[in-house]
């Protein structure tokens, strides 16, 4: 059972790796776009139990990490999606309120979003990364999390189905 | 049992926290392996990369377009200004180089005939809706340009000046009708008055019912006195049908002229002709017949072919 739960997730993330890097990421979207890797990470962690949200965003992590497009160390991204994964997936989790409610859902992960943002330019400040200016960052995260708002609405019921294919959870958003 | 569960998450969360900035350590300390991974991953990722590119390209291209619809539009306004401009300058060369091109020629047949002359460009042709053949060159008396002065261009005879003005004056062309000149034809001096017919063509008139003509004689101008209108020995046009009718006291013939008045650009006006007739020396040149090679094949015959004949 976990052997099967994890063959079907890594091979969803994958998939999403692969389309964020090969497509998302080519085209230019005004005020930094948006990642639906980092999207379907947050989504899936808020509808799955902290333990598997941690690990989910481990594996994420790990792939962000490894983008040809990442410029930070490794590590870096995982340790800001572990955390951030198994903090939403704590605070969502036993909440039927929250987990049942498409725009509770989509307001976590956009927030989330822009909190994981924050915390890998601080993160990443403190590492050693170089910054960019303060009106350019600022016009990234708040571009990312607008774009987030947008883009979670359309992506929820395709993650909310694969998210029961590979759990057999009943829930239904 | 609810704190046995809790307890393992958290376990497992430390141990995923741990993991990860043992990663980030070893990144920093720079080891080589994590280097291997990344540029793993770039291997692997590059042929999606090229097929979103690929697919990308169009949409991308599109986007941009629309995006960027006014700058576009403007780079394209500002792009046909410059090859406005450049076209301009490209016609003004080609212009001036035709210019040259005239003037050279000019000063060759002004050169071995010693003609002194003053060039001058065309600024207008006269309508031949007037019947007459004329331009307007932009040299007058103030360069020394008086009325009935040989006008010529690099091939031959052009006309004559028919008005003077200050700074212009108008030039008859040889192919007005009212246009007529003496004429001799090189070699044979055989002498005849040319009439201009308003086109390229002229009719000649021999003076001389003993002499005949044939196609292909190069007619020059005779020469006026004091060489005006005009001067001797300029090259005029070439025989290109003779008129034998019976009972005609001379003969007639039609001639081509030398120069190409639909393209006259530059022409100068001979202020002052030598004393001496410079006769044919100004003859154009019949131009050679290039050589036709003669191919001789040898064939030689096959010792089986003789063998069967045998």
């Amino acid at each position: 059972m976990l052997l099967r739960r994890s063959v079907i997730t890594s091979t969803i993330f994958l998939l999403f790796f692969i389309t964020q890097e090969a497509v998302i990421s080519q085209l230019s979207f005004p005020a930094g776009g948006f990642s639906i890797f980092l999207i379907i990470t947050l989504l899936w962690a808020a509808l799955s139990t902290p333990e598997v949200a941690a690990a989910v965003g481990f594996g994420a992590g790990i792939l962000l990490d490894l983008a040809p497009s990442t410029s930070g160390p490794l590590g870096h991204w995982t340790l800001i999606l572990v955390l951030m994964s198994y903090a939403i997936a704590f605070f969502s989790y036993g909440d039927e309120n929250m987990r049942g409610n498409p725009l509770s859902l989509i307001l976590m992960v956009t927030l989330a979003q822009v909190i994981v943002l924050i915390s890998y330019l601080v993160t990443g400040f403190l590492l050693g990364n170089s910054a960019t200016g303060f009106a350019q960052t600022s016009i990234t995260i708040i571009g990312s999390g607008l774009w987030t708002l947008v883009v979670t609405p359309l992506m929820l019921p395709a993650v909310a189905w694969l998210h029961d294919l590979a759990f057999d959870s009943r829930m239904r958003i | 049992m609810r704190n046995g569960g809790e307890n393992r998450g958290r376990l497992l969360l430390v141990i995923l926290i741990v993991s990860s900035l043992f990663l980030i350590t070893l990144d920093l300390r720079g080891v080589n392996v994590l280097d291997g991974l990344r540029s793993g991953t770039q291997t692997a990722l590059s042929p999606f990369q090229r097929a979103g590119n690929v697919v990308l390209t169009p949409v991308k291209n599109f986007v941009s377009d629309i995006t960027h619809l006014g700058r576009t539009r403007n780079q394209i306004e500002d792009l046909r200004k410059q090859n406005q401009k450049l076209r301009e300058q490209l016609i003004s060369r080609k212009n001036q180089d035709g210019e040259i091109d005239q003037l050279k020629s000019i000063l060759d047949l002004a050169g071995t005939a010693r003609f002194k002359i003053v060039s001058a460009k065309v600024i207008a042709q006269g309508s031949s809706l007037a019947f007459t053949r004329t331009i307007t060159i932009d040299a007058g008396s103030g360069n020394g340009i008086k009325k009935n002065m040989t006008v010529i261009a690099g091939d031959g005879l052009v006309g004559v000046v028919k008005e003077v003005l200050a700074n212009s004056a108008i030039v008859m062309l040889a192919t007005d009708p009212a246009f007529k000149v003496g004429v001799r034809v090189a070699g044979s001096q055989q002498i005849g008055i040319l009439a201009g017919l308003g086109s390229s063509t002229a009719n000649l008139q021999l003076l001389d019912n003993q002499t005949t003509i044939k196609i292909g004689d190069i007619l020059l101008a005779r020469g006026s006195i004091n060489a005006q209108p005009f001067v001797p020995g300029v090259p005029v046009g070439r025989v290109t049908s003779v008129s034998n009718a019976a009972g005609a006291v001379t003969q007639s013939a039609t001639v081509k002229y030398f120069v190409n008045f639909g393209s006259l650009g530059v022409v100068s006006v001979v202020v002052k002709a030598p004393k001496a007739d410079p006769r044919d020396a100004l003859a154009p040149v019949k131009p050679a017949p290039t050589p036709i090679p003669t191919v001789t094949v040898f064939v030689t015959p096959s010792p089986s072919a003789s063998a069967s004949g045998d």
